[in-house]
């Protein structure tokens, strides 16, 4: 679409519509902060067709999240793994891979952590950084296929990451109904209670918050205060110009996408000792298709994750709440979908600026 | 049904699935549109199909009402990728939740109930007597033909064998050359972006008609980026295509046949069997020469917004 | 040659903007039937943008065309076509991955609904047979030369009857001899009536072959006479604007360290090959001393990436040494050539050399961010590297208030010169530059020219790989020519002329290299 010249003609110049190659940061703020806001309106417009009023819902999903105690602590224990499945897809983007695969990393971190909680025997101080650990070599694990496949020979880790998803959500699934199965227990496809807890630190908000937060800002002094950082940052705008400069560019890739399965593993872990406490199918529950939302309002800046990951935790703890007045909770997932979408047009249209040309 | 025959019946079956999203995605592609929001299509079209056909018992409605769904989200993901020029990655993936979320919520009411109208069988005389292959093949129902048979060798005509063809594979290549040669980039990226829309949501309607005979949260499994994946390895070529989906329907057959046979494996596992696959299958053109490389590679202007009016 | 009772083209007070810059202001055109026509400017001044709008890529934001005196609105390159107009572009649009008769029968309505290669081949020798081309249906583009590249897009355009054909600097890509075929091939068409506009640069190429001549500067038209009433010093007093000072960057400043006596740089007998086997570059020997500039010339494609990414490192050859000083790196990674001292403006800095969305500053750091003051062991110092950036840009004359700007919204102009001066610190033995002054105005291209003659006068050997012969002839010591992947001589640029450097260039004439005579 050229931008067709969109003449005002008053007595001292015209107006022109022109895209600019980069656009102003105040305009993506303002851009971004509109498509979140008709993202909403649009699934509130959506629930009122539906029959059901929307103020109502707004009034008692506010009451519900941020208006009591139990609330807050229930967006605590949501901002925790979508920081660090944030995180892990954020990381990614900073050297131009898309890890989709975030689901199943953190599906392996879970598995992993789970299988040392149950079967391995020692004290809980012993145990939680071995089970962070398995965690870790989880989702490293997980991503190391589609990161060498990439790197080495080129093919898309955004189709093979995410084809991983479900090989691990069928990995979970079977060990929780299966081996792993606990055989008193109540619930029909889960292990056993991990006795092994993360310690809560707030209400039923326990010490992954904290880590997680403390992760993010570990990373973001990473990238931009370190040589590797640099590099990175390199490597992720213009790969050429990065092996120009002497730097190995396949080998970083890869030791950034193992990072990033590393942390969707940490989340899975964190998920298993410190909320759910038990392996069982769903235990994921979206967190690493979310953090890909979370990563893309984040831009630049790891602080920019911690925002996006409050703001996921609002919108799914939302649906929890609506869910119990009888609204599916897949709402979340449309309602994610609708606000990256509006997102993703919102940051094309802001290139576009209003041009004052003198006129003839 | 011997276990041949019922293996590859069940295979053929299975691979009409991504067959015909592939197909979609191939033409989608060729003009340089990455459309990542198949998954979502595919499970809107599922939907759509199943609640017209349970209010109207004819699963022709129902197909065609996918279809329609799938032409009309189409226009509006074109819209926003080829008018707009917003990314498209994201565009795909907002697509794809969005779609599996409408879905699934939709679909609530319809959940566990089957289907009251399906595609019948519909032999095709005398192929239809040859053993094992005849069963398998040509004692399917009709959209099994149109899916294996017509339309890949329908659209490997018009991209490789027609002037239309040509243009249309330009216009993914070097879009600024086929402007420069006046051929309209837009209109038909426009049109053929909708279209692999339609196609996507016909494949989920055909999960639910022909396949999976209901409606359940997560029918659709993946199978939209199994297509995906299998453009790549298909080298964006329509029969490659289908050759392509029907290995994946034998792993899933495969599947099937474990577990009705009780063999050691446990179902979860056997299931895990079409994505590794596919899997395998998407890496395996890396290890090709360079020269068949250069044969299967992706268009080149594939993902890439074009803008006339840049410098 | 004279106007018929109308032009064939009318171009009426055109303009148009880009972010950020007015490419176009106002600009009057008048190009009559069997007119050679010149749009003389250069880089930047308006030219390709205006035969844009010409030919339905671009529109106007203001003005009027008028074909045969009746008005036009092209929305899109289809209409242009229809009208009779053809541009053979400077960056070629064909499909590279198509054969040459898939791009010839690309978007037109003669081509046969069903589409067979025996077909479509067969088509096009018999249009290339009637309209003079000569071409190879059956290959692919991307095999091409750019000689070959360019005769392919002829006949596209000519094959649409054409009455207006526009070419946008076509002898870049052409040896000397390449580019006089191509205006006898020119005259001819016009002879029949039709028109020709001539896009350029090159004055002396310009005078030879049009009949008029009209000169755009800084986007406006400046001038527009027949040729007959020019002279070569008036045009380019027109093109830039005021008188220029042909300083002559070859002769040096005294006192100047001799040229060392050893080569810094040697290449022996280098073959490499690219990924399908194709040999790129065929036994080449090349060597360099420390305070010479050796040119590197012939046209685009005849290895001379391949040549400049051996010569950084960058690439791994199939046989033959690199020797820096006397020692040997044929082994060694690109970060080790850069530390020796070897520093490289690349052919396309915006692919190699830049990263556009990120900073300046980040930019700016590039070649140095390993070493102190920028790093110090593993951390990086933000605010070293801006102190670092503010230096180079103030040497490069980029004035911008804001380093953390993307230095994508720099123009053409600072990008090159940022990057040179970048260059420049590191290339403590060796500036391998690689088509420096493209796209570039002649301010800039001054600039560049300094840069290189600064770094010779330092004791730097400095590599010119180059397309324009006359800035090869200006500034150079040595001048080696390239073709089909070897060198096909070394010529003194004081005693060459360009005859023979144009025979080396399509391959032809071997030539004695004399013994030169070093300055001390």
């Amino acid at each position: 679409m050229s931008p067709s010249p969109s003449n005002v003609d008053t007595d001292v110049a015209s107006f022109r519509i022109q895209r600019h190659p980069t656009p102003r940061k105040v305009t993506t703020l303002a851009a971004r902060t509109s498509a979140v806001a008709l993202a909403l309106l649009t699934a509130g417009a959506a629930l009122a067709l539906t029959g059901a009023s929307p103020w109502a819902l707004v009034r008692e999903v506010v009451a519900d999240t941020v208006g009591s105690s139990f609330g807050l602590e229930d967006l605590g224990l949501l901002v925790s793994p979508l920081l660090l499945t944030g995180l892990s897809v954020w990381v990614a983007l900073r050297i131009g891979a898309w890890n989709i695969g975030a689901e199943g990393q953190f599906n392996a971190g879970a598995l992993a952590a789970a299988g040392v909680g149950l079967y391995v025997p020692g004290s809980t101080l012993f145990l939680l950084p071995l089970m962070l650990l398995a965690a870790i070599g989880g989702g490293v694990l997980w991503i190391a296929g589609p990161a060498l496949a990439r790197a080495y020979a080129g093919v898309s880790e955004l189709i093979t990451t995410l084809l991983l998803n479900f090989v691990a959500a069928l990995l979970v699934y079977w060990l929780a109904t299966g081996p792993w199965l606990d055989p008193g227990g109540r619930a029909l496809g889960s292990t056993a209670r991990i006795v092994h807890e993360i310690p809560e630190f707030w209400g039923s908000v326990h010490w992954g918050l904290p880590a997680a937060l403390f992760l993010a800002v570990i990373l973001g002094a990473v990238l931009n205060f370190t040589r590797w950082g640099y590099e990175i940052r390199l490597c992720g705008a213009n790969p050429q110009a990065a092996r120009y400069a002497g730097i190995p560019v396949r080998r970083r890739l890869v030791v950034v996408m193992l990072t990033s399965g590393a942390l969707a593993g940490t989340a899975g872990m964190f998920e298993v000792a410190g909320t759910v406490h038990h392996l069982q199918g769903g235990i994921s529950n979206n967190f690493g298709y979310l953090g890909i939302m979370v990563a893309v309002l984040a831009r630049r800046s790891t602080l920019g994750v911690v925002a996006g990951a409050v703001f996921m935790a609002l919108l799914l703890d939302s649906g929890t709440v609506l869910a119990t007045r009888g609204v599916d909770v897949s709402i979340v997932l449309a309602v994610t979908g609708l606000v990256l979408l509006y997102t993703a047009i919102g940051d094309e249209v802001a290139h576009y600026r209003i041009v004052r040309t003198s006129g003839p | 049904m011997n276990l041949a025959t019922g293996l590859l019946h069940t295979a053929v079956l299975a691979g009409g699935v991504p067959a015909l999203a592939a197909l979609g995605e191939v033409l989608t592609e060729r003009v340089g549109v990455i459309n990542l929001g198949v998954e979502g299509l595919m499970a809107l079209g599922a939907i759509t199909a199943v609640a017209i056909v349970v209010a109207t018992r004819n699963p022709t409605f129902g197909l065609l009402g996918a279809v329609g769904v799938g032409l009309a989200i189409g226009t509006l993901f074109a819209l926003v990728t080829v008018i707009v020029r917003a990314n498209q990655v994201l565009c795909g993936l907002a697509l794809t939740m969005l779609g599996t979320g409408l879905a699934a919520a939709l679909g609530k009411p319809y959940a566990g109930t089957p289907v009251p109208a399906l595609f019948g069988p519909c032999p095709i005389p005398y192929l239809s007597r040859i053993p094992v292959l005849g069963e398998a093949f040509f004692s399917q129902n009709i959209l099994v033909y149109v899916i294996y048979l017509m339309l890949p060798v329908g659209l490997h005509l018009l991209l490789f064998r027609t002037r239309h063809g040509l243009n249309l594979r330009a216009v993914g290549e070097n879009p600024a050359a086929a402007d420069a040669a006046g051929i309209p980039v837009q209109r038909i990226r426009y049109l053929y972006v909708s279209l692999g829309a339609g196609f996507a949501t016909a494949a989920g309607a055909y999960l639910t008609l022909c396949f999976v005979p209901s409606w359940s949260d997560g029918v659709v499994a993946g199978r939209g980026w199994i297509a995906v994946a299998l453009v790549i390895f298909a080298g964006f070529r329509p029969i490659n295509a289908v050759l392509g989906a029907l290995l994946f329907g034998l792993t899933t057959a495969l599947g099937f046949l474990g577990q009705a046979r009780n063999w050691p494996v446990a179902p979860p596992l056997l299931s895990m069997l079409p994505y590794a696959a596919t899997l395998m299958l998407i890496v395996m053109p890396a290890a090709a020469s360079p020269r068949v490389r250069r044969l299967m590679a992706a268009p080149a202007a594939l993902g890439v917004p074009y803008f006339r009016d840049e410098r | 040659m004279t106007d018929g009772p109308s032009p064939m083209v009318q171009l009426r007070g055109i303009t148009k903007t880009f972010p950020g810059v007015v490419a176009c202001e106002n600009v009057d055109l008048a190009v009559g039937h069997g007119e050679i026509h010149a749009l003389l400017g250069e880089n930047g001044a308006g030219k390709s943008t205006l035969m844009n709008m010409l030919t339905g890529i671009y529109r106007p934001d203001a003005g009027e065309i008028l074909i045969d005196a009746a008005q036009k609105h092209f929305a899109a390159p289809a209409d242009a076509m229809a009208a009779g107009i053809g541009m053979v572009h400077q960056h070629f649009k064909l499909v590279p991955s198509f054969t040459v008769a898939e791009n010839i029968h690309l978007g037109w309505d003669r081509t046969p609904v069903l589409v067979r290669d025996a077909d479509l081949a067969r088509r096009t020798r018999e249009l290339a047979a009637g309209l003079g081309v000569e071409v190879r249906p059956d290959a692919r583009v991307e095999e091409l030369s750019t000689g070959e590249q360019q005769r392919v897009e002829i006949l596209r355009v000519l094959s649409r009857r054409a009455r207006l054909l526009i070419l946008d600097e076509p002898t870049a890509v052409l040896t000397p001899k390449e580019a006089r075929d191509l205006f006898k091939t020119l005259k001819i068409f016009v002879g029949r009536g039709n028109a020709v506009i001539l896009i350029s640069h090159k004055l002396d190429e310009v005078m030879g072959v049009a009949d008029r001549i009209t000169v755009l500067r800084g986007g406006r038209k400046v001038a527009s006479e027949m040729t007959r009433d020019c002279s070569a010093g008036m045009l380019a007093r027109l093109m830039v604007g005021h008188d220029i000072l042909r300083n002559a960057p070859r002769i040096r400043s005294d006192p100047t360290p001799p040229m060392t006596a050893a080569p810094v740089l040697q290449l022996r007998d280098i073959v490499v090959t690219d990924a399908v086997g194709t040999i790129r570059l065929g036994g080449v020997c090349l060597e360099v001393h420390g305070g010479e500039i050796l040119g590197v010339a012939g046209v685009a494609g005849n290895g001379q990436k391949e040549l400049s990414q051996v010569l950084t490192g960058m690439s791994r050859v199939n046989s033959g040494d690199i020797l820096l000083a006397g020692e040997d790196y044929s082994r060694r990674s690109a970060r080790e050539f850069a530390e020796f001292g070897i520093g490289h403006i690349p052919e396309n800095r915006l692919h190699s050399g830049l990263a556009p969305a990120l900073s300046i500053t980040d930019n700016s750091v590039m070649r140095e961010y390993r070493r102190s003051p920028v790093s110090r062991r593993a951390w990086y110092r933000p605010g070293r590297a801006r102190a670092l950036a503010s230096c180079i840009a103030a040497a490069a004359a980029v004035r911008v208030a804001d380093l953390s700007m993307p230095v994508a919204n720099l123009s053409g102009g600072n990008q090159q010169r940022l990057v040179a001066r970048r260059e420049m610190r590191i290339a403590t033995r060796v500036l391998v530059a690689a088509y420096p002054s493209r796209g570039l105005d002649v301010g800039a291209i001054d600039s560049m020219m300094s840069y290189l003659a600064e770094l010779r006068d330092s004791g730097v050997a400095v590599i010119l790989i180059s397309e324009e012969l006359e800035e090869l002839l200006n500034l150079c010591d040595r001048i080696a020519v390239m073709c089909r992947g070897a060198i096909m001589g070394t010529v003194d640029p004081k005693t060459a002329s360009i005859e023979e450097i144009g025979l080396l260039m399509a391959g032809q004439g071997t030539f004695e290299p004399k013994p030169l005579e070093r300055r001390h």
